[in-house]
């Protein structure tokens, strides 16, 4: 599909187009259900309960009855909230969410988009989604949600510079800010992925990573002990249900971010396995990484606010800029 | 210039972390808190006040409700207070199964308190551990007593049922199963460096400030003051039996922390040897007068709840019900620190602190 | 970061850990003898004495009697007897108190109702609450054949 984006538009284009997005849009939909379900299996496993059991068989049903319920909810908005505002934010959070997923490759073949700096694209749209929280916490009119908002704001801020810088080192390894072309860079074996090579960068762009998707143990914007429930506090019904899905929609993108950039895309660990499609490695990967999340927000408590400022400025980001001078002077010396 | 102006943010009485309904109202210049002032009295059910209408036995239920997290304890104060009163013997096999229920509420009592500081500090899953394990003692106290909360199980002059054979060796089995599960608590949540981070230095005062404020418990031994009334005023049996009152260093939540920890382990020791020299026989009822009627006068008696000092003190006039009867409650005390604590601190720690002063909001409000 | 490391050990290994949860409107809980649930009443032993009306801390407890139909026999025999559900902490005083054991627990416990009405329990009804009831009422104020004293 990525050559007809060269094409003139046609409305025929145009209608391929809308038909991909709308096929994407189910399969995420689909994912975020499953997530969900998935986290609240995992994480009752982790608490010694048993999750989700009653609606539909093994409660696979659960989040579906749960959408149903927020669907079907008194939409209401507070009398003294700025009333566009608080209607757009929602909005506005989910449609760059969706919108990085335009970039992401799952195999050789499978991408919807080939942009040559898919990377930025990525980065740059995800920061809009700090303005919606932002404004949504603005908008609400409440105390709690405005500190939500704001902490959001900061915290966002600050971790998309290391998330960016972690990656440079990614990008001058590979030579191209094409994901499909980084990932395609790396080998068959595991050794040769980016995440042995670029250890430092990974490892930062982990945390960033968790920092950025807002969740345990950075999920201060919404820290439900302290700010009751964030920026959202004031959001009920299908809005609310937006927010929570840009939230699993990023989770999706961060997963696949990282398997393409780090996890060697849709190689498989071993060059013998090679006889496994690619999409089955990917989504090992993927599954592995949001396994990962969820593993996460089961153990860890909270981090503080100075404590996050402090380890995303004075940690993660000198970390960020010394793996771009180790790889850069790796580079000069040994490849060049 | 930009015109700031504070903030002034309602915590509670509807708020996750304020342990039932508390409310704060902070004052905040960006996320730091610069007034703090506590609002309480949402629980106030007037027990004191009611006591004075009821017989003595009538009381104990009501003491239950008080500290709903540590019934037992409550019990025993009252108990003791009018059995002191009025100089009654305590059969040794119902003072030992006091002691053993007793020390059964401490473990249960600092489980909840571990499991819901980390649910402060945003930690889910030690809540359940804390919570799976609680239960056993919970359970066990509902085979004695027949209660899983407000047991009802002391009577002045003794305890209300005797235990079986069965039960002592469930109690017996208990204690190897919690110092194991206390090492997988250590590996879950006492080496986390995010809440090594988040409760170093937090909430510290020094022993004197301690002392001028009257708190007791773990909030009083953090600061380095040895001050355990199971050892410096001893009750009951504790004369008997050996173990440690950990105290700390530093006066911050860390301390508090690891010393409600090490109490368990203390406790444990504490039922291990009480479980030993149990006597096999005796009565559990001492020689009580069908009428409880202490004679005119006062009486104070204070014990070592879970938070602190808990007291009884009675006025009587020589009647069935008690002229006066007043608790002195630790959380209430230990709270009225806060304020002083909150101010320079930012709202994560507003929590943070609270939590680590452990209070139980039926106790506060009494 | 060992600190990390250790407890993400153990929240992985109590994946496979048993599980806490019950089933528990779907089997129902059954709780040790001692359990103190709602009360059974039998009011055929019931002597009007009054005794647990006067020890309920709560007063929930209310009742009267009227005098024995049969002429032969002296003393009264229970007319009404009410236990207010909303108000009654079920603090086991009351069959603690009673002289012949017409007052006893069960363990029956399931108390919700959609209507504070319904929670006002009438002699009628708490006589039919005889499933589950108590073994071991340990009742301290009644005479205990083969037990010693007031245990």
């Amino acid at each position: 599909m990525g050559g007809m984006l060269d094409d003139t538009l046609t409305w025929g284009n145009a209608f391929v187009f809308l038909l991909w997005g709308v096929v994407l849009l189910v399969l995420v939909l689909g994912f975020v259900t499953y997530a969900i379900y998935f986290e609240r299996k995992i994480i009752g496993w982790m608490q010694l309960r048993i999750g989700p059991n009653r609606v539909g068989p093994l409660g696979l049903l659960q989040t579906v009855a749960d959408i149903l319920k927020l669907l079907i909810k008194e939409d209401t908005i507070p009398r003294k909230a700025d009333r566009v505002l608080f209607m757009l934010a929602p909005a506005l959070a989910y449609v760059p969410a969706f919108g990085v997923l335009a970039v992401i490759p799952y195999t050789q073949d499978l991408y919807f988009a080939d942009i040559n700096v898919g990377l930025l694209y990525y980065v740059a749209l995800s920061g809009i989604t700090t303005i919606a929280i932002v404004l949504g916490g603005w908008a609400s009119n409440n105390k709690y949600a405005l500190l939500g908002g704001m902490r959001s704001a900061a915290q966002m801020i600050s971790y998309e510079v290391p998330l960016v810088i972690s990656v440079v080192g990614v990008i001058m390894m590979s030579g191209t800010m094409n994901l499909r072309g980084i990932a395609e860079q790396q080998g068959d074996w595991f050794w040769q992925w980016n995440f042995l090579p670029q250890i430092i960068g990974f490892v930062v762009f982990v945390i960033a990573a968790v920092s950025e998707l807002n969740r345990t143990p950075f999920d201060l914007p919404e820290a439900e002990s302290e700010l009751v429930a964030g920026y959202h506090v004031e959001y009920s019904g299908f809005r609310f249900a937006f927010f929570m899905l840009t939230e699993y929609v990023y989770m999706y993108a961060i997963a696949a971010l990282t398997t393409v950039l780090f996890l060697g895309g849709w190689h498989a660990p071993l060059a013998f396995l090679d006889f496994v499609p690619g999409i089955v490695w990917f989504l090992l990967k993927f599954a592995l990484v949001v396994f990962f999340l969820i593993w996460l927000r089961g153990t860890m408590p909270r981090i503080r606010v100075d404590q996050l400022m402090g380890l995303g400025w004075k940690v993660l980001l000198p970390l960020a800029i010394l793996n771009v001078f180790v790889t850069a002077v790796y580079l000069e010396l040994f490849v060049k | 210039m930009i015109r700031t102006e504070e903030l002034l943010l309602n915590v509670g009485p509807q708020h996750p972390s304020t342990h039932g309904v508390f409310r704060i109202i902070v004052k905040l210049d960006g996320e730091v808190i610069t007034e703090a002032t506590p609002v309480m009295g949402y629980l106030h059910r007037g027990t004191e006040k009611l006591a004075e209408e009821l017989t003595y036995t009538q009381i104990i239920p009501y003491t239950d409700r008080m500290d709903y997290v540590s019934a037992m304890t409550n019990n025993y104060v009252l108990c003791h207070a009018v059995e002191t009163m009025m100089g009654l013997a305590v059969p040794e096999r119902a003072e030992f199964l006091r002691l053993i229920v007793m020390e059964l509420q401490r473990v249960a009592s600092h489980l909840v308190w571990w499991g819901t500081y980390l649910l402060d500090i945003g930690a889910m899953s030690p809540f359940l551990y804390a919570f799976r394990d609680r239960e056993t003692i919970v359970n066990l106290f509902n085979e004695l007593s027949g209660a899983r909360l407000t047991y009802n199980y002391m009577r002045v002059g003794g305890v209300k049922w005797d235990a079986t054979d069965a039960w002592l060796d469930k109690v017996r089995d208990f204690l190897p199963y919690m110092e194991k599960k206390l090492v997988e608590y250590d590996h879950l949540v006492s080496g986390n460096e995010i809440f090594l981070a988040r409760i170093r230095g937090v909430g510290r005062y020094d022993a004197e400030t301690a002392i001028d404020y009257g708190l007791s418990g773990a909030n009083l031994r953090c600061t380095g003051v040895d001050w355990d009334l199971r050892r410096t005023k001893p009750y009951s049996l504790y004369e008997r039996f050996e173990f440690d009152v950990p105290v700390g260093r530093t006066g911050d939540c860390h301390d508090r922390y690891l010393i409600r920890l090490e109490e368990i382990r203390q406790s444990l020791r504490i039922l291990r040897q009480a479980l030993e020299q149990f006597p096999s026989g005796g009565e559990t009822m001492g020689k009580v007068p069908r009428v409880i009627r202490p004679p005119a006068g006062e009486v104070y008696v204070a014990i070592e709840s879970p938070r602190g000092e808990i007291g009884c003190h009675i006025v009587s006039k020589g009647k069935q019900e008690p002229y006066r009867l007043k608790f002195r409650r630790p959380s209430f005390v230990n709270l009225q620190i806060l304020p002083k604590l909150l101010v320079g601190e930012t709202m994560t720690n507003l929590i943070t602190i609270l939590g680590g002063i452990d209070i139980v909001v039926g106790e506060v409000d009494c | 970061m060992k600190g990390l490391l250790k407890g993400l050990g153990v929240t992985f290994k109590a994946m496979t850990k048993p599980k806490v949860t019950i089933a528990y409107p779907d089997e129902p809980l059954v709780m040790p003898d001692r359990f103190r649930g709602i009360q059974h009443f039998i009011p055929e032993l019931c002597i009007v004495c009054n005794q647990c009306a006067r020890v309920c801390p709560t007063d929930c407890i209310t009742l009267t009697g009227k005098p024995n139909p049969d002429p032969e026999k002296k003393g009264k025999v229970i007319d009404t007897f009410d236990i207010n559900f909303e108000i009654c902490i079920l603090c086991d005083l009351c069959t603690e108190v009673c002289p012949t054991e017409a007052i006893v627990m069960t363990n029956n416990f399931e108390l919700a109702a959609y209507s504070r009405d319904d929670l006002f329990k009438d002699r009628q009804w708490l006589r039919d609450n005889n499933k589950n009831v108590r073994q071991d009422n340990n009742n301290i104020g009644a005479p205990q054949p083969g037990k010693g004293g007031a245990k």
